[in-house]
């Protein structure tokens, strides 16, 4: 296809400024960010050459890893917890349903919702003491079920996991949804007349054809959940005692707390490259590339 | 024809929305340049939240812009949780304003030494010893300089109990040993009420409140310095001791179960509500509790108890100065006398006395007005005795958040208080 000049410079002239602002606030930060990487700096004083070492210390710090793991069960629950629901509703709200747009209204409330607004809300149905899942759990006889959901070490990550899980279904419920409405309807109707049952009409013709939109959707999860920050800063600040620590929280920490800044900033960039090579992998996996 | 309709008037909708929005949040910045020679000052301040001091700070600026027409001093306010970081961080890019609130000692340390805040020891000259308590003045003093005066004390442990619980269990008085403690907290639990509200998900008030006021009972004030500079160890018994007492009060289930995820604000609350009999505070919570108690409830205030066998000074509070308004070192000129003829302004008498009545404690020689009430009465009675240091005032900011983090592992039962002493112990080491 054949661009005549004027038009090039039509696209030059949309696409320019969101270009600029883009190279301005995301990629030349992650450049200087780079450059922080192999500096020792509190933010004030001059910046001191070091080298690899924040890397190396990097590798020695078992918090640090420890807060990566904890990433890691987010993306896991991500994937597994909001994918897949998200994926049964779609289906459901895709049939001729009964009230299918008040529910696809609900589901899809929580993503509009702020996530310190999400974040509080659940801290307060969370709490130990007069929180509605425990006022719940009492009212119905389950008084041993009862638990400290925040505030246990070895509970903490789960509940905070929930409330993550819960805010972002409806944003990939929309998306299945629109892919869904996408699939062709003859298709559906020639497998229908040669006998085809619901079942392998879904596993064999809707989900294949949907391939695209869900490794899309896989890669937007996955690179959300590395940067969960929000939730947890709110519902725990990463505690009791690091139980709920992320990598961005830890590096925040690290960062403006701590006042290590090139700390910091190595934190950032193995954050960078993890999840770069984490999407890589996942498209390699899949076969052809969607994002 | 009527979905057109529709659509238009959700699209005018839309637009109303969106043009309210953006005019509500818009601003008419100017640089504080100066036309026709009038000055204009920016200053940065954490005082948020419509309470009694607040309200005298704000106040006492727009006197000062009333009465002095040629300088207008233009104010910004940010919560003090992200005003600590905002300003460590417009620090670290060199873009703090004129003047501007700072906290002493660790905090104030790294910005006076970056070079960002030019000393005020003219102005502080005529104010020591005078209407200032010198003591107070120093925690905003670097290498000799005075770099910000305070308008009020910021005492980190401030005892406050329900005067009609603890009698309902015996008790006319707040027990002034630990042991005796102790048996309070006994005696409350066996009548089923929660002994000690405490709010710990922000993991601060654990080490501020809690464990800045119990290693100085029993480690005397003298131990925090001698462990900077390497004299002592925090892995010594009587610090070790000191962070047993938290896991002491914690195995005797004296806190509230949600400890690790309510936040100082909601303890105070839960205990004003009288869902607890004892809350362990701060100073800043005392303008709080007397906004929020009903008449009918009686609050006293005491000092923590003393520990048997420790060499802390019992009439001590840990305290720290607090609100210094430094000023930035790239002022000059004009812009420079008129920052200071601001500080001379606000610190003024009046403001303490005013700040004595709104129930804040000072720094300055000022009398306590007749019509106190008795709960601010017996603050003041428990810090006369002078102040000890504070843990995240001293400590460097990293050591604090492993104390920080480790106090909420004793909490849950991850971290032993040896172990923590350890860590501690290694990264000053380090």
């Amino acid at each position: 296809m054949k661009i005549d000049t004027k038009a090039k410079w039509g696209i030059v002239l949309g696409l320019g400024p969101a270009l600029l602002i883009y190279i301005g606030f995301a990629i030349v930060p992650i450049i200087i960010s780079f450059y922080y990487s192999f500096m020792k700096w509190d933010g004030f004083s001059p910046m001191q050459y070091v080298g690899l070492d924040n890397f190396k210390e990097l590798f020695k710090d078992q918090l640090f890893w420890h807060s990566l793991k904890n990433n890691v069960y987010v993306i896991l629950a991500s994937v597994i917890g909001q994918l897949s629901l998200a994926l049964l509703f779609a289906l459901l709200l895709n049939r001729k349903l009964k009230g299918a747009k008040f529910f696809r209204t609900i589901g899809f409330m929580p993503v509009v919702l702020s996530s310190v607004v999400v974040s509080l809300t659940w801290s307060l149905i969370y709490n130990s003491e007069d929180g509605l899942l425990n006022e719940l759990l009492r009212a119905v006889g389950l008084q041993s079920w009862t638990q400290n959901w925040l505030g246990n070490e070895h509970l903490a990550m789960i509940s905070v996991c929930v409330t993550i899980i819960w805010q972002f279904i409806g944003l990939y419920m929309i998306i299945f949804l629109a892919a869904l409405q996408n699939i062709p309807r003859e298709i559906l109707e020639a497998a229908e007349i040669d006998g085809a049952t619901e079942w392998s009409k879904t596993w064999k013709i809707i989900l294949p054809m949907m391939k695209d939109t869900i490794t899309a959707a896989l890669v937007l999860a996955i690179s959300g959940s590395l940067k969960t920050f929000d939730q947890i800063y709110v519902m725990t600040s990463g505690g009791p005692n690091h139980a709920t620590d992320v990598s961005a929280l830890y590096m925040y920490n690290k960062t403006f707390q701590s006042l290590q800044f090139g700390y910091g900033s190595a934190i950032s960039v193995f954050i960078f490259i993890f999840g770069l090579v984490l999407i890589l992998v996942l498209n390699k996996l899949i076969g052809k590339s969607a994002v | 024809m009527v979905f057109k309709m529709k659509k238009s008037w959700s699209l005018l909708l839309l637009g109303v929305v969106l043009v309210f929005a953006l005019s509500a949040c818009g601003s008419n910045d100017s640089n504080g340049a100066s036309k026709d020679g009038k000055v204009t000052l920016t200053l940065w301040n954490a005082w948020s939240g419509d309470t009694s001091d607040t309200r005298l700070y704000n106040e006492r600026v727009k006197k000062f812009n009333d009465s002095h027409p040629d300088i207008t001093i233009k104010t910004e306010t940010t919560d003090s949780d992200n005003y600590r970081t905002k300003l460590k961080t417009r620090a670290a890019g060199k873009q703090l304003p004129d003047i501007f609130q700072v906290w002493p000692g660790s905090e104030l340390e790294p910005i006076v030494k970056g070079g960002a805040m030019a000393p005020i020891d003219s102005l502080t000259d005529d104010l020591k010893g005078k209407l200032i308590n010198e003591n107070t003045l120093k925690d905003f003093a670097v290498d000799g300089k005075q770099y910000a005066i305070p308008t009020s004390v910021s005492y980190t442990n401030l005892v406050f109990y329900d005067k009609d619980m603890i009698k309902k269990v015996g008790y006319d008085q707040f027990p002034t040993t630990y042991s005796d403690f102790k048996t309070l907290i006994k005696k409350l639990k066996a009548e089923g009420i929660t002994p000690i509200e405490l709010g710990n998900k922000p993991q601060w008030p654990l080490q501020s409140i809690y464990v800045s006021m119990i290693a100085d009972r029993i480690t005397g004030s003298d131990y925090l310095p001698k462990v900077l500079a390497g004299k002592a160890k925090f892995t010594d018994p009587g610090f070790v001791k000191a962070l047993n007492v938290v896991k002491e009060l914690n195995d005797m289930q004296a806190f509230n179960k949600d400890v690790n995820t309510i936040n100082d604000d909601q303890a105070m609350d839960n205990f004003v509500q009288g869902k607890s009999a004892i809350f362990i505070s701060g100073s800043w919570s005392t303008t709080g509790l007397l906004d929020k108690k009903s008449k009918d409830k009686h609050i006293g205030t005491a000092r923590m108890p003393a520990f048997e066998g420790g060499k802390g000074d019992p009439t001590k509070v840990s305290g720290v100065g607090a609100v210094g308004l430094g000023i930035n070192s790239n002022l000059s000129g004009a812009k420079k006398k008129a920052a200071l003829e601001f500080l001379k302004y606000f610190y003024s008498k009046d403001l303490y006395e005013d700040l004595l009545k709104a129930g804040l404690l000072i720094p300055a020689k000022v009398d306590l007005p007749k019509d106190t009430d008795p709960l601010f009465k017996e603050a003041y009675q428990a810090t006369e005795g002078g102040t000890a240091p504070v843990y995240d005032g001293v400590l460097p900011a990293e050591l604090t958040q492993t104390l920080n983090n480790g106090l909420q592992g004793i909490l849950t039962g991850s971290m032993t208080p040896e172990k923590l002493a350890k860590e501690m112990q290694s990264q000053v080491n380090q």
